[in-house]
């Protein structure tokens, strides 16, 4: 007995001390943390935030958008536009010039092979990307020489500059590998990719815990001035919230709007970084899969107005984040003369009445030809939203709306029609998620247009909202080949208006990320997607 | 138990004196068990104060939100504090407690069901039924019941929607909760039924029972069962306890009982983002908890004494 | 003795195959692997559709079940082509890959073993040591302080969930110890990433987790300890070594825990596994990447390979525990024989 167990205790004790490796910092190091750890680090293979912002890293972008959303190149050595020949006339045909001289971080050449080989692994059956956007929109894509990358669409490609934003992965590492195992699915490179093109390149990747990163002397825009960069990820909030006070980690996002007085008070830098997301209520429209009232643009309308999201922003936010109007929130495509929906219960009311709810039997509920005007307010259970719908449940009671409330798992939630997933199929009234245009910051959604309704025979439509409107079609339709910038913006105007107008998505909150940043770190220019895109020039005070 | 008596119309009056004064003596040993008796009373506080408190506040009161009171610590108008959104944790914890104990007690008539029914089948039937059977429990109890319960939580999440009962709303989830703890926690009790049943199977009054051509229901119904009755009331008194906990476990993961309804567990769902700025949001539901558990544990021990006839010795 | 093995180990092999087919089909239904892929926002249709496909996830629940347990790699999956699949199925060692990481489920398993071993291997230490500690002095010094005060803890901490233990003892010594300004204890993680992974981090993120785990469990065994070890030490042998002049020590420590410590491995043994599973909770509230913590969030992404393969490695550590306890049973009492 005794013995047995002292085995256990000595083998435990030598397993700890074997794993005794400390992390060697060196120089100016500068210690990034994450609420979440990355699934994996090949983008081919993640649609995680926290995996997106840590590839950023170590693999180098065609060009990226600054803190302003203008354009930079990095492995290009000009933005393409119809001035230097890059797009063509018609808007269909993109030449890219790369720099001259480019390399991967071991060395071997970075050349306009790499981006062919990217599309091949994107489009070959044999590999299961999360993702083929955009590469699965490209007519052609060819290599005349070394530098050059021509990209062929169909049609004039008005999401350009996000889309073509294309970070290619190595062939000369990959391209063996995929030949070896006729899949790239399980190589290595995709949890370990010790060859990079960025800034950085990975050193280590010790799972639940830490990775490390180092300089890359040979990234496009020359070495970084921070010597070690250590990415920790800390899953729990209290602990998270806690590090970055203590000046443990230097630099943070997703931080729970309640949490900010206290950073602010620790002397750090908050910023609030728009990312393309806003928290709303999407109102189902569907004559057949919504409750009847819901058809009714008064009964939409009183909800919208029902509900008092300045208080809760107020109070549960932190007074953090605004409430907003639009989809397309602190952005040009916003239309600048809309307010948000004002907390008005008196005209809530009215309009009931006018719609013809009325509480008949003195249940406290409104009721019409004999159908209760009782709703159903779905959400996932993200406590924040949990608290939203107590919130909600309580003040429509209040105008005679009854609300019953329901909560999925997210891997629930969001499951498409095909897979009877209850927003999809439009099992609700209501219905609050954070969400953002796709291809952020492009404008464009699969959302709110008629041809968009999920059906038997369309179960990838994105119009959750079942509701249709023809005029609202043909604007999406004409902003999508209009490639002159301030046009584009017209054409959203409109259609921000009518999406308001119509009240089927109600801006609870502009979902900015709030980022915290670190007193010592210098020069840190952040944007909501790509946030490390000028990290070759941060630098950490000694 | 009806059955019974009419079957035998002659040992009637013998059996109930004997059964009286069995139950005299069960209850004197008892009360001899001055933990159990404490425990018992507890108990009986706890379940006063859930029940009477629903004077004091009504359900409305558990869930009136108004953000403009969030995290206020224990005072004189909200003796427990509020909660994140403004709710009073005084009425939740009433609300909360009734539906833990209702979870319990209806998670273990499950339990009860289902573990009596597999093992009655078992002990009485034996042979391919009875090994199948074990087999089957054996699979039960190799899976950690806690993973188990995630696993199921997460299957029947979302698919039952809410449901009136008494007058009340309750979230579709307690029902689910109520199945997978009852589905997960039988296995024990059908062990203990199935060898109380092995060992009155080869008494001579069951054996005389066949000998006369009663029906296996009736041999089952009135020999079997009321005999198994003691250790079954034991473990389901502490099974009692254990659902509690499990519910507490699982509304803590995330995948328990959603809100608006309260329970004990879901309470306690969140607070450690609290855990020092309001500690009041899981000092209150989690002392419930433990009284709770402890005291149905210490009346499951004081039963255990007073209905096994050997236990002579002291706990 | 063999043959007995053998035949547990044989009569194990429908139980596994049942556990796992109950598991699988639970798991299948349970949530969709494709609905989020871990981004703020769900894949788009197409790519879902394209995904499903490639995974094999549209086929029947039960054609899955089966390749996941036989493999593929005898069937042609793509008509055209006349290819074959590549996966060689539970029963060859191959448990699939992770829809989340993609990378070998053993190998996403194994790299959080050692993590869980060492809380779980520490947790098990302190529980063992404390409560034979306790067990024995209470048995041996019944009715004294140490036992009255062991038994109203015992019934106290044996009716605490695992996740408030761990809330109350992080409120104490995390909290409220550094607003006191006593040296506090780490609350989450397993060291302090900017330290690094040093024996003296470990040690300290260890002992919040490892308090959590073994008080409530010293609870259970210290009672049953006790009462087993009162049992041998009023039986007749032991009155009999005591008269044939016996020292007092050795009577107790060599005799007497000798046959106290028969239903003591059971209960350990038993207990193991199921240790490994109540981890859940403590490396969840402790931020420990053990496998616990693992099971979890891979449930939030319907991982079903590594749950999968979490669950199997559980029930066969039941099945080899429940027979290791039965072959040191023999080895504690010759008067028990297998055959």
């Amino acid at each position: 007995m005794n013995r047995k167990y002292a085995f256990v205790l000595l083998a435990a004790l030598a397993l700890m001390v074997g794993l005794a490796a400390p992390a060697a910092a060196q120089g100016k190091t500068l210690t990034v943390s994450w609420p979440q750890e990355p699934d994996s680090l090949n983008p081919m293979y993640t649609t995680m935030t926290f995996a997106g912002y840590t590839y950023q890293l170590f693999l180098a972008a065609t060009w990226e958008f600054d803190e302003n959303y203008e354009l930079v190149p990095i492995l290009v050595g000009e933005i393409p536009s119809a001035g230097n020949g890059g797009i063509s006339e018609d808007g269909t045909t993109f030449t890219l010039k790369l720099k001259d001289g480019l390399t991967w971080s071991d060395g071997d050449p970075l050349d306009s092979a790499d981006f062919v080989f990217t599309y091949e692994m994107y489009m070959s059956d044999k590999n299961t990307p999360l993702t083929r956007t955009p590469w699965e929109e490209f007519e052609s894509i060819e290599a005349p020489d070394p530098t050059t990358v021509v990209i062929k669409f169909a049609e004039p490609y008005a999401p350009w500059s996000g889309q073509l934003s294309l970070r290619p992965i190595p062939e000369h590492i990959l391209r063996p590998v995929f030949e070896a195992d006729g899949t790239l699915d399980n190589a290595a490179w995709n949890s370990n990719p010790t060859v990079g093109s960025g800034a950085f390149i990975l050193q280590e990747w010790d799972r639940g815990n830490f990775a490390r990163f180092a300089p890359n002397p040979n990234f496009a825009m020359g070495a970084p001035k921070i010597e070690t960069l250590v990415v920790t990820f800390i899953p729990d909030d209290q602990a998270y919230v806690a590090s970055l006070e203590a000046g443990d980690s230097e630099l943070g996002t997703f931080i729970d709007p309640r949490d900010v007085p206290r950073l602010q008070d620790a002397g750090l830098d908050v910023r609030l970084i728009p990312s393309g997301y806003n928290e709303g209520w999407f109102l189902n429209a569907s004559p057949e899969r919504a409750h009847p009232a819901m058809t009714d643009l008064r009964v939409r309308k009183a909800i919208a107005l029902g509900f008092d999201r300045f208080s809760m922003v107020e109070d549960l936010l932190g007074g953090v984040l605004p409430v907003g109007h639009s989809y397309w929130e602190q952005t040009p495509y916003a239309n600048p003369d809309l307010p948000p929906v004002p907390y008005d219960p008196e005209q809530a009311k009215a309009l009931l009445d006018e719609a013809g709810w009325v509480d008949t039997n003195g249940n406290g509920i409104r009721d019409k030809d004999g159908v209760e005007l009782e709703l159903r307010f779905i959400s996932t259970t993200r406590q924040i939203r949990q608290d939203m719908k107590a919130l909600a449940q309580q003040q429509l009671g209040e105008i005679g709306i009854g609300i019953s409330i329901e909560n999925y798992e997210s891997n629930v939630f969001f499951n498409g029609y095909a897979e009877g997933g209850p927003a999809a199929t439009g099992q609700y009234d209501i219905a609050t998620w954070s969400s953002s245009p796709g291809g952020f910051p492009d404008p464009d959604t699969n959302r709110f247009q008629c041809d968009q309704v999920p059906s038997d025979d369309n179960p990838v439509g994105g119009n959750w909202n079942y509701y249709c409107d023809p005029a609202l079609d043909e604007l999406f339709a004409k902003s999508r080949v209009t490639t002159d910038f301030d046009e584009r913006v017209a054409i959203y105007h409109q259609i921000d208006k009518l999406i308001y107008d119509s009240y089927i998505w109600i801006n609870t909150w502009y979902d900015a990320d709030i980022w915290v940043v670190g007193s010592r770190v210098q020069n840190a220019r952040l944007n909501g997607t790509t946030p490390f895109f000028d990290v070759v020039n941060w630098d950490v005070a000694g | 138990m009806a059955t019974s008596s009419q079957a035998k119309p002659i040992t009637l009056n013998d059996q109930t004196t004997a059964n009286y004064s069995r139950v005299r003596r069960t209850l004197n040993r008892f009360l001899r068990h001055r933990v159990a008796v404490v425990g018992l009373v507890v108990l009986i506080a706890i379940v006063l104060f859930v029940t009477l408190g629903a004077l004091w506040y009504s359900e409305a009161d558990a869930n009136y939100n108004d953000t403009k009171r969030s995290l206020l610590a224990p005072n004189a108008e909200f003796p427990l504090g509020t909660d994140t959104i403004g709710r009073n944790i005084l009425a939740r914890i009433i609300y909360g407690g009734q539906i833990s104990m209702l979870i319990g007690v209806t998670a273990v008539t499950v339990s009860v069901l289902v573990g009596t029914t597999v093992g009655v089948f078992s002990g009485y039937f034996g042979g391919v039924v009875d090994s199948l059977l074990m087999r089957f429990t054996e699979a039960m109890l190799s899976i950690p019941s806690l993973l188990l319960l995630l696993v199921m939580a997460k299957f029947f999440s979302g698919r039952i929607p809410q449901q009136e009962f008494l007058g009340r709303t309750f979230s579709g989830s307690v029902i689910v909760i109520v199945v997978i703890i009852g589905l997960t926690s039988w296995m024990y009790l059908a062990r203990i039924v199935r060898s109380a049943v092995l060992s009155i199977r080869e008494t001579e009054y069951v054996m005389a029972a066949q000998a006369l051509g009663a029906t296996h229901r009736r041999i089952i119904l009135a020999h079997i069962l009321p005999n198994t009755l003691a250790p079954v009331i034991v473990a389901a008194t502490l099974g009692v306890a254990s659902a509690i906990l499990s519910e507490a476990y699982i509304s803590f993961l995330g995948v328990g009982v959603q809100p608006p309804t309260a329970t004990w567990g879901n309470m306690l769902e969140g607070s450690r983002r609290y855990i020092d700025d309001a500690p009041w949001l899981w000092i209150f539901p989690g002392l419930m908890i433990v009284l709770t558990v402890m005291s149905i544990n210490f009346v499951g021990d004081g039963l255990r004494d007073a209905l096994d006839p050997r236990s002579d010795k002291k706990v | 003795m063999s043959r007995y093995i053998i035949r547990r180990l044989i009569q194990a092999v429908p139980l596994l195959f049942f556990i796992s087919i109950v598991l699988f089909l639970l798991m299948q239904a349970s949530g969709d692997p494709l609905a989020t892929l871990g981004g703020r926002q769900p894949p788009r249709a197409e790519d879902r559709e394209r995904l499903k496909r490639q995974m094999g996830l549209d086929q029947p629940p039960l054609v899955q079940y089966f390749i996941w347990l036989v493999g593929n790699d005898w069937m042609v999956v793509n008509d055209e082509t006349g290819e074959t699949g590549a996966r060689r199925g539970v029963i060859r060692g191959d448990f699939g890959t992770s829809f989340v990481t993609r990378q070998p489920v053993i190998e996403v398993i194994w790299e959080r073993m050692p993590n869980t071993l060492i809380l779980m291997g520490t947790a098990e230490v302190v529980i063992i040591i404390v409560s034979l500690t306790i067990g024995v002095i209470s048995a041996v010094r019944q009715y004294s302080l140490l036992d009255t005060v062991a038994t109203g803890f015992s019934f106290v901490a044996y009716s605490i969930p695992v996740f408030l233990m761990g809330l109350m003892l992080m409120y104490i010594f995390a909290v409220r110890f550094r607003q006191w300004g006593l040296p506090y204890l780490p609350i989450s993680g397993m060291f302090d990433p900017t330290v690094g992974r040093t024996f003296d981090q470990i040690a300290r993120h260890l002992v919040l987790p490892v308090m959590t785990i073994s008080l409530i469990s010293i609870a259970t065994y210290s009672r049953y300890i006790r009462s087993t070890m009162l049992e041998v030490i009023n039986s007749d042998y032991i009155r009999t070594a005591r008269a044939k002049g016996l020292s007092e020590r050795r009577t107790l420590f060599v005799h007497a825990f000798k046959n106290a410590s028969l239903p003591i491995v059971t209960l350990i043994g038993l207990d193991l596994p199921f240790l490994l599973a109540g981890a859940v909770v403590t490396e969840t509230i402790f931020a420990w990447p053990g496998m616990g913590r693992l099971f979890i969030d891979h449930l939030t992404r319907s991982d079903y390979p590594v749950l999968m393969g979490l669950l199997m490695m559980i029930s066969v550590a039941v099945v080899i525990f429940q027979l290791l306890t039965d072959v040191v049973y023999t080895w504690l009492d010759p008067r028990i024989r297998y055959t």
